[in-house]
């Protein structure tokens, strides 16, 4: 492996870890709480997508397609079950429910798709020379793919009418619904969107590994580490925390020691704290929040 | 009422003979020694149930680290009298300092984080603790485990069967819940409470916060310690595959279904819990579904945990008995 190819594989990487990362701030700045089970969907989306893919027969691009259409409506559901009705409650209690969920999605994917690890076509196959190095094809679809999807939500959220009505429920709920906006349609809307997200990181990683139900905690894991990095409540600060924690993973599993990967992502995040206890991005959410 | 209490208080006095004559005669009612191990394993969960609570319950810092600290003092034991030839009350009590010193210093350090900042510094912890814990073969045994290690022996008496067991740990979890009673009404406990209601106004009273929150995470680094170097004893065996992350998720769960608002809520959680999973045990392989599920289930129709809604429906009943006598 040499610089660029392990540049490469680290930003790819990365950029699932922040996908997964930006949906969890969505998530947070809308209802204020941490969605626990998002790794978990993560690991989910690769199985859904494997059942098309492997088990029908589809072509990637259109599993793809129907996965992240099928996870945005799980998004939708998991919002009226762990979410909703506890609205009212503590955070903890919200809280605790969004981990019963990942708990629920783990064993659910193990009973029904088996412990044995699992594999599915990639959306690029094979790979590509560039001098001294081979980049794999998926890498780079990743890369490509997550640029035009955080495009599109930035479009999304800055330009059009929905994300106003998306960033107003997110700053004040009540005052959200004076002016007349549906807060229950609103918030449907960001788990639908979150959710979805968190279906296209898992259906663009877990072709380059095995799927197993572990992937949900590492992830999930790495996520935090991403969003805390970047400054928490921010979603620039989640992607680009998410990038870091690729390049640290890639990078220092290959020059400092491959056992202590994980461990060394948060050593990383420690030092960040030391020296920016609000992230590279914290600003004005992480006093509101 | 006068009366009225006392007639309550013999109740009372009778529930608690009751289950008392119950507890003690677990291990002649228990069938198997597996049994006898089960409820020795819900009894040490409790023990790091009710550290969670300290940190949570009391003093309202959620820390993902617990089973990591269970783990230092279960490794703390493991090498002092492997290694170091103490003997296990020795390290038992080495183990209970060693834990609670590094909780101390590393809360030190993490604490100037708020809230959700030094909850994710806590999971920083545990994999960080845990990729020790996996890698660091010279003290922990690496990925092969830690074994060997010898069993207590108090005045010449060894403990060997699980029955002696389940007597050693009854003792040390009433002890400990008396002392958390104490520290429940203290004055440091009602620190813990000031600055889980309202850190700043507790500033204002002039509570160290920084300083109290530490002494919170030491308090149940110190329970960890003891309940890891009870774990590492009982089972002679460490494998780095127990002290997880997932775990700790258990222990929040654990102490968020119980309820938070007393230590009682760490028994009934912790001990409930680890029962039931025994129970669900023939159902194995929906077992992890059902447990998820649940915690949903309960979470919308009991978000204080049992304690909590057992309070207020307690409190509801009390009402309507009242409304009708006529009193208010």
């Amino acid at each position: 492996m040499n610089n660029l190819q392990l540049l490469v594989s680290g930003v790819a990487l990365g950029i699932v870890y922040g996908l997964v990362a930006m949906g969890m701030v969505l998530i947070f700045r809308t209802v204020g709480v941490m969605n626990f089970a998002q790794g978990n969907f993560l690991m989910f989306s690769g199985y859904v997508c494997y059942q098309f893919n492997q088990k029908i027969g589809l072509p990637m691009a259109i599993s793809m397609f129907i996965t992240i259409i099928i996870m945005g409506l799980m998004g939708i559901l998991f919002q009226k079950v762990a979410y909703w009705p506890l609205r009212n409650a503590p955070s903890k209690a919200i809280v605790v429910s969004t981990m019963g969920a990942a708990f629920v999605l783990q064993e659910g994917a193990r009973i029904i798709w088996g412990a044995v690890p699992l594999s599915m076509d990639r959306l690029i196959p094979g790979s590509v020379k560039l001098g001294s190095s081979v980049l794999q094809g998926q890498y780079i679809a990743i890369i490509i793919v997550s640029a035009i999807l955080m495009a599109f939500i930035y479009f999304l959220l800055e330009k059009t009418r929905i994300g106003s009505i998306m960033q107003a429920t997110a700053q004040d709920q009540y005052m959200a619904s004076l002016v007349g906006i549906s807060v229950k349609k609103s918030v449907a809307l960001t788990f639908f969107l979150s959710i979805a997200i968190a279906g296209i990181a898992g259906t663009l990683m877990t072709p380059i590994f095995f799927i197993t139900t572990g992937v949900g905690t590492t992830s999930s894991v790495k996520a935090f580490a991403a969003i805390v990095i970047g400054g928490f409540g921010s979603i620039p600060g989640a992607i680009i925390g998410g990038i870091i924690v690729g390049l640290v993973e890639a990078f220092g599993g290959t020059y400092i020691s491959s056992t202590y990967q994980l461990a060394l992502i948060y050593v990383v995040l420690i030092l960040v704290l030391i020296f920016r206890p609000q992230g590279l991005f914290g600003g004005k959410i992480q006093e509101k929040a | 009422m006068k009366n009225k209490l006392t007639k309550k208080n013999i109740v009372l006095i009778a529930v608690g003979v009751l289950i008392a004559a119950l507890v003690l005669n677990i291990p002649y009612i228990a069938t198997s020694n597996y049994m006898i191990r089960v409820v020795n394993m819900s009894m040490i969960t409790y023990l790091v149930v009710l550290s969670v609570y300290v940190l949570l319950g009391m003093c309202g810092q959620n820390s993902f680290a617990q089973a990591g600290l269970w783990g230092v003092g279960a490794y703390v034991t493991a090498n002092l009298t492997t290694k170091f030839e103490f003997s296990p009350i020795a390290a038992t009590l080495v183990s209970i300092l060693a834990t609670a010193l590094f909780a101390f210093i590393i809360g030190f350090a993490l604490f100037r984080l708020r809230e959700f900042y030094f909850t994710f510094s806590t999971i920083g912890l545990m994999v960080i603790l845990n990729s020790l814990f996996l890698n660091w073969t010279p003290v922990t045994g690496g990925a092969m485990g830690f074994s060997g290690i010898p069993t207590y022996s108090l005045l010449g008496f060894k403990f060997r069967t699980e029955a002696e067991y389940f007597y050693l740990i009854l003792g040390v979890i009433i002890i400990v819940s008396i002392l958390m009673n104490i520290l429940y009404k203290s004055s440091l406990g009602r620190s813990f409470m000031a600055i889980r209601d309202n850190e700043l106004a507790a500033n204002c009273l002039g509570i160290n916060s920084l300083l109290t929150k530490s002494i919170s995470f030491a308090i149940s680094g110190a329970l960890c310690g003891l309940a890891g170097a009870l774990y590492a004893s009982m089972s002679g065996y460490l494998s780095s595959s127990t002290f997880t992350y997932n775990q700790s998720t258990l222990y929040l769960v654990m102490i968020m279904l119980g309820g938070t608002i007393s230590p009682a809520g760490a028994l009934i959680g912790g001990v409930g819990i680890t029962l039931l999973q025994e129970l669900l045990r023939p159902l194995e392989n929906y077992m992890l579904l059902i447990f998820g599920a649940g915690i949903m289930i309960m979470m919308i129709f009991q978000p204080e945990g049992i304690l909590g809604g057992g309070k207020a429906f307690y409190a509801k009943l009390r009402k309507k008995q009242q409304s009708r006598i006529g009193t208010k």
